[in-house]
Order: C-alpha cells, then structure tokens, then sequence
C-alpha cells in the first residue's frame, strides 16, 4: 500500500522539493497549509513540516494549526529548519538568533543516531539556511546531532516520533539527505 | 484551454523551449511563438534563438524593442526596481503583440523555483504574475496557462529530451528572461550591457571547455566603486578589519574592499539584498609576476571564506576573489565578475572548482581600459543566488 505523507507549507524555498523527494521515493504526497487541523489529517501516514521565513522567537500565533499539530499528533512528525525550531520551542527548548548563522554548506555531528539519523554514519556533509537555532538546555528532547556553529541539529522528542532537523534534507546538496528521508519514511511504515 | 488562438513567449531556453514544443504538439497552427530582443541577449543570440526555434517547426515572430526597455531601466539601481520595470514592459509588449494576432491565451514555460522565489519574496521573476494576485486578463488581454509549474530544471531537461529537442536546446545553459540585466549590477546603461556582453562570450567559451563544464557559468558587471569598509553596522571598521582578518586564514595578506553595489541572496528563507566583498592577495590577483600565470590561491583551497567573512559581517551576501588587475592600461570603470556553479536543480547550487589558471586566462581577455578587475564568486547558494539581482 502506497504511504501518504503530507507536507506543510511555512514558506520556504525548498517546501515543495520535499514533496518531489517523496514522489521519488514512492511516497503519495502533496503541500498542505498551516490551516489544516489535526482531525482533517486523520489516516496520513506521517508528516512533513517544512522550512519559512518566520521566527519562532516573535511568538508562535503566525503558525496556524501546526502548533496544535506538533503538541499532539500521534503520527511520526519530522520538521525540517523553522519547523525543527518550532519542534524545539514546543518542547520547552529555548530558540534564540544564532550567534553563527549557517547558511551554505555546514558539517553535522552525529551524537545519537537513534532511528532517524541510522546508517549516516558519524559525520555528514549537509546544506543549511537558518538565522535561529535551538538550545540545548531545559527541553524535552534529545538531542541527536551538533555542528561547529549550532548545538541542536538534530531532535527526537522523548515521548514520541516527532523529530527535528535544522539542516535541509530536501536539497541536491546534502547528499545523505534521502537516506534520512527513506529512514522516516521505514518510520511511518510501522 | 478551449478555442482560438493561443501565444507563448520563448527565450530559446529550456523552459519556454519545451513548453512551446508541448504546447504546438497539442494546438498545431493556433500556437504563435514570440521571441523579444530586449536588448538584454548574448552576442549572436537572437539569430541562435531563431534557428533553434524554427529547427524545431515553431512559429516565431520576433519582436525588437531594445529601445523601450532601456528606457523603462533609466536611472533604476535597486535591483528589485529592475526587475518589475521589466516585468511591466515586458507583458505590455506581450499583451500588444497578442493583441494584434488575436490570442487570448498566454502559454509560458514557468517552473517551479519561478514561483517558490518569487512567492518567498526572494525576487520577482519576471514570468510570475498569477501567484502575485497580478489580474492578467484586465492589464494585458490574456489569461495565462503554465504547464511546467510543478518541475524543476533536470525534469524539464527530461522533457525536453522526451519531445525531440536537440542537446543543444535541452542541455543549454540556463539564461534568465530579463538576460544580461540581472547580471548587470546597479544601473542599466547601453555601455555596460555592451562591456558584459562581451566578457560573456570569454566566459563561456573557456568554462564551456572544462570537462565535465559547470552546472552553470555566467559573467556579471558591476561599477568599480570600492569603499573600505561596510556600512550600517556598529562600528563599520572595526568589522572591516575583523573581515580582513578572517580572510588573511586563507588568503595571506588579504586586502577587503566593498563594492558600492547590492546583490540578491537568500539567507534563512528570507530576501537578503547585501553587500559584495572582494578578497586580494598581495599578488592582487597578477600571479608571482613570473608571467607563468600562476601564483594565488586556488579557489577550490577559498571555499571556506564566505562563511568566515559573513560570519564577521552578516550583511555580505557574496565574497569575490581577484583573479586579475589590469596593469599600465590605467583603471577601468567596472569590474567583471565570473561565476560559475554546479547543482541538479537550482535550489542550491556550490561554486565550481575552477582552476586558476583558467580564471587567468579570462582575466587576461577581459581586462581592458573599460575593465580594472576581474574576480570569481566564491558563494554557493544559499547565501548568494546564482544570478546577481
């Protein structure tokens, strides 16, 4: 049976590239607004939250429903960039302007694999474009991977499948990405 | 689309060239074909795109407007002002030209980081109009239908190859609409056009050799005015200085100057229209004057120094290194900037490792009375774009 998992579009430049990432891997998918409620997603697979302009540090009201979505889905989530951020902030993290924005190519760290991060290998190359970025400190996830310039680049919340990564999966340029993408995919499988 | 006649505007690039493929399989004679010399295209472009078009039976109607568009461009600097003054003058011209042959449909080779850039607010496409809310059918007589609106650039070049197109309209280099425009830095005159024109040709006849070639190569021009340091931060020199220094890791001696210009990125999903930093060795860029061309640094040993001198100042969008300064023919009005990247699909793209001495060559080309520095673009995308505006 063919698995369906939706996108939701932030506003980011590479939203859509998700969802032709998991066309290409045999993933029924398509872009959904903030808007759409946690009941009208009842029987997808998993979901995809992808990256946007906006900052979580100017509060969370500009999210729509997806604030809603993050605290309460049942289904495997994964956010990608702002939506990682949004991911992070939800689960009592802190998320402040980075010090040393990454934008371009940056190298990732992999502390824990867990699931979502398994068979990468320690270390990986991957392309990023973020201004924020999530603290370590007082939230309730662990965190799966660092860069030299960013502390959490990668989450699992410890409760759930609800994962986060700060770095952009979806793009050309970060060559593991759809191995990550297949591992979420393996997820929402189960 | 129903009845009646139908338009596409084609540039002879791969979008639009396949999409009008497309477009006369379904509608035959109902289609017409129009090319606009906006002034903007490469040296023998026209004619090429001529021949293209007609090789593949689509009938064209060329329109030559060079005058109209210089003019709407007079005095406009700001990027994005540019972009929308071609944007108008363009579809006026269209809505004309449809006017006159009757159709009320306007067919266009749109994909899909037309309108994820333009949408994001990263810079307006001239091509995207619908998804800005732009009422088509009451300013310009048509409506207007995009069959390409979902692929990206190696899915279009499938297409291409799909419906018959030959390689050299499938695998052509990627040529923006508003052409030589955006990559002409700050204000659009007849001289500069000319001068970026023909340092067009030098680009890509020498980065056309190297094998496998770049994603994409292209040269830009900008008016050779330097300033020592940024502006709006802090302390503008002290930054400077901490730029110089982060360069220096890299490039021993490093000099730092600012170009005067803007040029467009995309940093955190977000327009950044910043500032263009060139980095000089003590060799300024000339070799070890031993005239064997080399000395300097590869550009493949400098990749690391964007991100060394954005993170010093976070109001730089693009890092340029000297590959050449002209010598005894006094100083020139504009510096030409080659950039050259590889990428499947445009979203993001890394600076290709260019040899040296093939940015030597070029600069030697290049370099004239009009032309004091010739320099390559480090940045890969994000944080710069692959166009300049």
């Amino acid at each position: 049976m063919t698995l369906h998992i939706p996108v939701m579009f932030m506003g980011g430049q590479y939203n859509h590239l998700i969802v032709r990432a998991l066309k290409e891997l045999g993933v029924e998918s398509r872009l959904i607004q903030p808007s759409m409620t946690l009941e009208a997603l009842q029987g997808v697979d998993g979901l995809i939250m992808g990256g946007g302009p906006h900052s979580v540090t100017q509060g969370l009201e500009r999210f729509g429903r997806a604030t809603e979505i993050v605290e309460r889905c049942t289904f495997p989530l994964l956010g990608i960039c702002l939506s990682h951020q949004l991911i992070g902030k939800i689960l009592g993290g802190e998320v402040v302007k980075g010090r040393r924005p990454e934008y371009g190519r940056t190298m990732i760290r992999v502390i824990d694999p867990d699931d979502i991060l398994a068979g990468i290998g320690s270390e990986f190359v991957a392309w990023a474009s973020h201004n924020d970025e999530v603290r370590r400190a007082g939230g309730r996830f662990r965190v799966l991977a660092d860069s030299e310039y960013c502390e959490v680049e990668a989450l699992k919340d410890e409760r759930r499948q609800v994962y986060g990564v700060q770095f952009h999966i979806e793009v050309a340029d970060t060559p593991k990405g759809k191995e990550i993408l297949r591992n979420f995919i393996a997820i929402c499988q189960k | 689309m129903g009845e009646g006649r139908a338009a596409i505007a084609t540039s002879g690039g791969v979008d639009s060239t396949a999409c009008a493929a497309l477009a006369h399989r379904a509608l035959g004679d109902r289609l017409i074909c129009f090319f606009l010399d906006t002034g903007f295209m490469r040296e023998g472009e026209v004619e090429e795109v001529r021949n293209l078009l007609t090789s593949l039976g689509l009938p064209l109607k060329v329109l030559s407007v060079r005058e109209r568009f210089l003019e709407a461009l007079r005095g406009k600097e700001d990027a994005e002002a540019k972009r929308v003054a071609f944007r108008e003058t363009f579809y006026t011209v269209l809505g004309e030209a449809a006017r006159a042959e009757g159709c009320r449909i306007m067919i266009q080779g749109t994909i899909a980081p037309d309108w994820i850039e333009t949408s994001g607010g990263i810079k307006t496409q001239h091509n995207v109009l619908e998804q800005l809310g732009v009422d088509t059918v009451g300013r310009f007589g048509f409506r207007i239908l995009e069959p390409l609106l979902e692929l990206y650039k190696d899915q279009v070049r499938a297409l291409a190859r799909y419906l018959g197109a030959r390689v050299e309209a499938s695998e052509r280099q990627p040529f923006p609409g508003p052409g030589l425009m955006v990559r002409c830095i700050g204000e659009v005159t007849a001289e500069k056009i000319d001068v970026l024109r023909a340092a067009t040709c030098v680009v890509e006849e020498e980065l056309g050799r190297l094998r496998p070639p770049p994603g994409q190569y292209l040269a830009a021009i900008a008016d050779d005015r330097r300033s020592a340091a940024g502006e709006g931060v802090a302390s503008a020199a002290a930054s400077a200085a901490a730029v110089a220094a982060a360069a220096a890791g890299l490039v021993p001696g490093a000099r730092v100057e600012y170009l005067k210009g803007r040029a467009t990125g995309v940093k955190g999903d977000e327009r950044a229209y910043g500032r263009m930093v060139i980095v000089s060795g003590d060799d300024n860029g000339n070799g070890d004057g031993d005239g064997d061309g080399k000395g300097g640094r590869e550009p493949s040993e400098l990749f690391g120094l964007p991100e060394r001198v954005i993170h010093e100042d976070p109001d730089v969008v693009r890092v340029l290194y000297t590959v050449g300064t002209g010598r005894g023919t006094g100083r020139g009005s504009y510096v030409v900037i080659v950039r050259a990247v590889d990428t499947r699909d445009f979203m993001t793209a890394k600076p290709t490792a260019v040899p040296l001495v093939v940015l030597k060559r070029i600069a030697e080309r290049v370099l004239s009375d009009k032309v004091s520095t010739v320099c390559y673009d480090l940045t890969s995308k994000p944080p710069a774009t692959v166009e300049f505006e």
